[in-house]
């Protein structure tokens, strides 16, 4: 019955700039798609790139939800585009690139060397005590529950939609953001880093780390792998104090 | 002009070209990564199922170790991969995900006492062991003896990857990203690194290095539908096909995963099936059974694929507008399980399907997944004709899955590979061999090369659309080189591939001109390349008149070791020719630990080779010796077939495991 | 061991900003309530004013009380003032980039935050006067007395103002603060927080009924008693002497 109704045109807005172009400014282009049985964004935006325009630049890669390279605005929210139903949005859908992040061309954004300097000032890498390990020899035990819980927070994908709906650092952009307080959160619930509270504080314990969000919780809504980040931040400031306090 | 100089040059920033970064850096050497994307977002990432590794720490895996996993490596492989190379990698798989565990990963660990799980559509309560309580746990995948597949729920590949370019931040690795290797850069027989083109800027730069690695993954994305990222495009292949020194092997084959979802070919990991999925057929009949009554939905991956898809010609699929499929049901393992462990495969559903997989059965079919073909290396990663290039992981062909992988070998041949030849490159790299006698002339010429070829595609009229050629070369592969292959098929699809390779050569780049960030210039430059890529493989089928592993001839349906006991190999030597020259590399039985044999799934068509019965006499005769000597199965593995000197030093320690060596 | 010195300062005004918006809010809750006990007649109102006070202590009434607990107030609303202005926009072009986020992200806890740094500006002159009148006034606070200064001091702009401005920035700052620290969050956090958001829109409302009511009833007493200004309001029954025996 499906099929005797008839497909809707797509009205997709996108926001295009090319900054390597002198003459561009940026401004909206409008593309017409007619719309698939199952069509996502990642479809719509190849349909245009195939047929209308082959110079819109986006990012996908793994186009499945996992990989976390095509967050882009969708009406204002931030999200992975390659798993948005366009049949879950309106005839007129406006398409822009996350803010914040250097823009490379249309949606497409340099939100790589963004991550890579936010893992290189947290340190996100388990500090253990640098001696020579063996690993001839059995791995080291970790309660099956804690596992979990690392995984847990360990399946960020660093998308940064987090970052895009998170209005502290729109307006301070040197704040660590959700994703990366939840990567000290993941770090610090693991045994084999061995970084003491103190050194966590020397990360995040000022106004650019934990003491800066404002609890806008953004991110805790706009994030595709619905990461706990309210508690997580919550825990961190608790911490954080805790801390302080001890000192 | 930029140049930019380095020990070793790595081209792909998965899992295996960070493993090579890492190990390099720890030995002394530089290195610089060149990744198409942030390296978390390499398609390693998305291997949700797991790595296999012989742990044997949970009950199901109890009795495992390297001696099952070579065996199970081999027979998927259908005797097509080097053996020597599969004995390196089950021995150091172990450490590498000990080395992983240490890095970061958080692995799904065993938990004392009992706990169901389904096997075989039947709930069953399994006991750990109190002792393993902690160690990493493993799941069941397809084509193995023991439950070998460690796993971190359902996202392993996301969390091995962030574990490892953590490990190369804390390094200080150079990565470069939105840099793609467009050229090898050769002299006198030896690469010397790279050109590279900013895909934001356009700019091009010279990478000159000692060494150079190319891990840049499979070539899936040859065919219309696969499961790989759209940046699998087999351009690491083509790069080194273009240098007309390099080899490739085997590429015709190419694996075709069971359980793709219908249409858009995203994957359901093996997980599904090893957790106690089935498989269902238009009448919700569980038909695997009646094929594999033995292994069932858990047989190899071509072995289900081909089953799937004879079910299907027999009228038995599912219908739909995209074709036909069949069911994945894992309702039956309840909501609370695949919330946990299949938590992917749940969201993947709900976003893509609009289904809830705990209620639903997911429609799958068969689809393009994984290349065991590649750069032909040695057991060092260098190519076996081109000094100075390297390769490891799916771009290689190392050859440790012959012409079928088992599910969970290959993200864990990519760290194993990735650290063992990190060893061989930085043993290369201190020798004296190693230094470079490039004139600058021949780099500035492999610039002005590729920067000509970027300037006919831009300036070049009335020449052809990349998307016409692009999308008809995707459909012959599908269409033509797909699961089932024959003869006519094949000629037909090199035919018309030779043809639109032509084609490919007057390719214009209509209306997006710039020079700088343009997805149409890409394109335009990728589809050539690809061209080639496509032609290896469907050539290569067409002359491989036998079935092995996932190539299956309808008119040659038996493995013949007799005249095929050997690996493809391809090469193009004259930039001018049109088709690839194809080789073949006899695989020596003489020194086989596992002589050729029987699979064990469907009838034995194999025509055996005459040396088989001789050497299958030596291997008894030896080992029948050796345990009535009282040997143990190192001492008897080494008398079959010694490897354990190839190994780096530091890796050849023998694993400890429970109630083993500990 | 290598022991390094945090910086503890941050930590400080962390916890000051919020222990200073708690106690304020927590304040507020309790003067609205008692303040509004206008509600139940001038007579309750009035012994609520005797009781803070002292009277039912000391025998006397003693507005020195009230002056003091003003000034405590007044200055735990300076503190909060000046480490919360860390949070607001610090240039022109950070407020344009916040409004144009909040315009396109249509996200409602992030809209929140525009109320509160408008509401948190407006108190810092609203709050502040209001404030100083008490602190200087405090023997003037009574049925007449206070209903006089709503009228004819012409304090009820303000008051309706202020009142709006309290009240949202009163409960938004509490609903933020329990996300904040993860107070009730339980197991399930999100459900925790659409409850503690029904909640404090039930607040909302409840407090601005109670305040608009209140300051209705001060109005009609002031209307009622603008001949009479400057004139006291006395106890008028013994009951009430009678029920503090």
């Amino acid at each position: 019955m499906s099929e005797e109704i008839k497909p809707r045109i797509l009205k997709i807005n996108v926001l295009r700039f090319d900054p390597n172009d002198k003459n561009d400014f940026p401004h909206i282009e409008t593309f017409e798609v007619e719309e698939a049985d199952g069509m996502t964004l990642y479809i719509a935006l190849n349909e245009i790139r195939e047929h209308n325009d082959n110079s819109l630049m986006f990012d996908f890669v793994c186009r499945a939800g996992i990989c976390g390279s095509c967050s882009m605005l969708v009406d204002g929210r931030p999200t992975l585009a390659c798993r948005t139903l366009t049949s879950k949005l309106g005839e007129s859908i406006t398409l822009a690139p996350l803010p914040l992040f250097k823009l490379i061309k249309d949606l497409s954004i340099y939100s790589g060397e963004w991550m890579r300097g936010l893992n290189e000032r947290l340190e996100t890498w388990i500090h253990d005590k640098e001696e020579e390990l063996n690993f001839d020899k059995l791995e080291e035990r970790m309660e099956p529950e804690l596992a979990d819980e690392i995984y847990e927070l360990d399946r960020c994908v660093e998308c940064g939609c987090c970052v895009a709906g998170c209005g502290t650092i729109q307006m301070k952009p040197d704040f660590v953001g959700a994703v990366g307080l939840n990567k000290i959160a993941r770090y610090h619930l693991d045994p084999r880093d061995k970084r003491d509270d103190e050194e966590y504080y020397e990360l995040i314990g000022n106004e650019d780390g934990v003491f800066g969000c404002m609890t806008l919780l953004g991110c805790e809504d706009v994030c595709p792998k619905d990461l706990p980040l309210q508690s997580k931040i919550a825990y961190l400031r608790r911490m954080m104090i805790k801390t302080a306090l001890k000192n | 002009m930029k140049i930019i100089y380095t020990d070793v040059l790595i081209i792909g920033g998965g899992l295996a070209g960070l493993r090579v970064a890492t190990g390099v850096k720890e030995r002394g050497h530089d290195a610089v990564v060149l990744t198409l994307v942030p390296p978390k977002r390499s398609h390693s990432s998305a291997a949700q199922g797991g790595m296999q590794a012989s742990l044997a720490n949970s009950t199901m895996g109890e009795g495992d170790n390297e001696d099952v996993h070579f065996s199970d490596t081999i027979k998927g492989s259908d005797w097509g991969a080097d053996q020597e190379v599969a004995r390196m990698f089950v021995h150091c798989a172990p450490k590498a995900i000990r080395e992983l565990a240490a890095w970061g990963v958080p692995w799904s660990r065993v938990k004392k006492g009992d706990r169901t799980a389904i096997i075989n559509a039947q709930k069953v309560t399994i006991t750990e062991k109190e002792e393993a309580h902690g160690l990493i746990t493993a799941r069941d995948f397809g084509g193995t003896k023991k439950w070998r597949t460690c796993y971190t729920s359902d996202g392993t590949g996301h969390s091995m990857l962030y574990a490892m370019d953590n490990k190369a931040h804390k390094e200080k690795i150079e990565i470069h990203e939105r840099q793609e290797a467009i050229s090898l850069i050769v002299d006198d027989g030896r690469c010397y690194g790279a050109v590279s083109r900013n895909l934001m800027t356009g700019e091009l730069v010279a990478y000159v290095s000692k060494a150079t690695t190319v891990a840049t993954g499979g070539y899936g994305r040859i065919y219309s539908v696969s499961t790989n990222a759209i940046i699998c495009q087999g351009i690491g292949q083509a790069i080194a096909l273009e240098t007309g020194i390099a080899t490739l092997g085997n590429m015709e084959a190419i694996q075709f995963h069971p359980t793709a979802i219908v249409p858009v070919g995203i994957l359901t990991t093996e997980g599904c099936r090893g957790d106690g999925g089935l498989l269902l057929d238009k009448d919700g009949y569980r038909f695997m059974p009646d094929y594999e009554p033995d292994k069932k939905e858990l047989a190899s991956r071509d072995v289900v694929s081909r089953r799937m898809t004879e079910h299907i010609r027999k009228g038995k699929g599912v219908k739909s507008r995209y074709g036909d499929h069949l069911w994945l049901d894992i309702t039956i393992l309840g909501r609370e399980h695949i919330e946990k462990n299949l938590r992917e495969v749940k969201e993947i559903c709900e976003n893509f399907l609009g289904i809830d997989p705990a209620v639903d059965w997911i429609p799958v079919r068969p689809t393009q997944h994984y290349s065991m073909g590649g750069i032909r290396t040695k057991y060092t990663g260098e190519s076996q004709t081109l000094k100075g290039l390297y390769s490891c992981g799916e771009a290689a062909c190392w050859d440790m899955h012959g012409f079928n992988r088992l599910g969970g070998n290959s993200v864990s041949e990519t760290v194993v590979a990735g650290m063992l030849i990190a060893e061989y490159i930085s043993d290369f790299c201190d020798s004296h061999e190693s230094s470079m006698h490039i004139h600058s002339s021949k780099i500035e010429q492999a610039l002005a090369v590729e920067k000509a070829k970027i300037e006919k595609l831009l300036t070049n009229t009335n020449g052809e659309d990349t998307y016409v050629l692009r999308r008809r070369m995707e459909e012959i592969m599908m269409e033509k080189v797909g699961i089932f292959r024959n003869g006519k098929d094949l000629q037909e699809a090199v035919d018309e591939l030779e043809e639109l390779y032509k084609r490919s050569q007057n390719i214009e780049v209509h209306r997006s001109k710039s020079r700088a960030a343009n997805p149409a210039l890409v394109n335009a430059y990728r589809t050539q390349k690809m061209l080639k890529v496509a032609l290896t493989v469907a050539y290569g089928a067409l002359l491989r008149q036998e079935s092995r592993g996932a190539h299956s001839r309808e008119d040659f349906p038996e493995r013949d070791d007799e005249n095929w006991l050997k690996r493809t190999i391809t090469s193009w030597p004259d930039a001018n020719q049109t088709l690839p020259t194809v080789s073949y590399e006899e695989i020596p039985i003489g020194n086989m630990e596992l002589p050729p044999g029987w699979r064990g799934y469907g009838k034995d068509l194999t025509k055996h080779h005459h040396a088989t019965p001789g050497r299958q006499a030596t291997v008894d005769a030896i080992k029948a010796q050796l345990e009535k000597d009282g040997a143990d199965r190192f001492e008897i593995q080494s008398a079959l077939m010694p490897y354990l000197e190839k190994l780096p030093k530091k890796y050849r320690g023998i694993n400890e495991r429970l109630g083993e060596n500990v | 061991m290598k022991k390094k010195k945090i910086d503890k300062t941050p930590a400080r005004l962390d916890f000051i900003q919020s222990a200073s918006g708690l106690i304020l809010g927590l304040f507020m809750w309790g003067h609205m309530f008692f303040v509004s006990t206008i509600l139940l007649g001038k007579d309750v109102m009035y012994n609520v004013t005797r009781f803070f006070e002292g009277y039912y202590f000391f025998g006397e009434s003693y507005p020195i009380i009230v002056t003091i607990v003003a000034g405590i107030v007044f200055f735990i609303f300076i503190v909060h003032a000046a480490v919360a202005i860390r949070k607001f926009p610090s240039s022109y072009k950070q407020y344009k980039i916040m409004r144009n986020h909040i315009k396109s992200f249509k996200h409602d806890d992030t809209r929140l935050w525009f109320w509160q740094v408008f509401t948190g500006f407006a108190m810092f002159f609203l709050g502040s006067v209001h404030l100083y009148i008490i602190m200087t006034n405090s023997a003037d606070i009574g049925p007449y007395a206070s209903a006089d200064r709503v009228v004819s001091e012409w304090m009820w702009p303000l008051y309706i103002l202020l009142l709006l401005a309290v009240e949202f920035h009163g409960s938004i700052g509490m609903y933020r603060l329990a996300l904040k620290w993860g107070w009730f969050e339980g197991k399930d956090a999100k459900k925790t927080r659409d409850r503690l958001r029904s909640y404090k829109y039930a607040i909302t409302v409840f407090f601005l009924t109670l305040g608009f009511l209140t300051l209705a009833a001060y109005i009609k007493i002031g209307i009622e008693h603008k001949d009479n200004v400057g004139e006291r309001y006395h106890e008028q029954s013994v009951t009430v002497k009678g029920v503090q025996q």
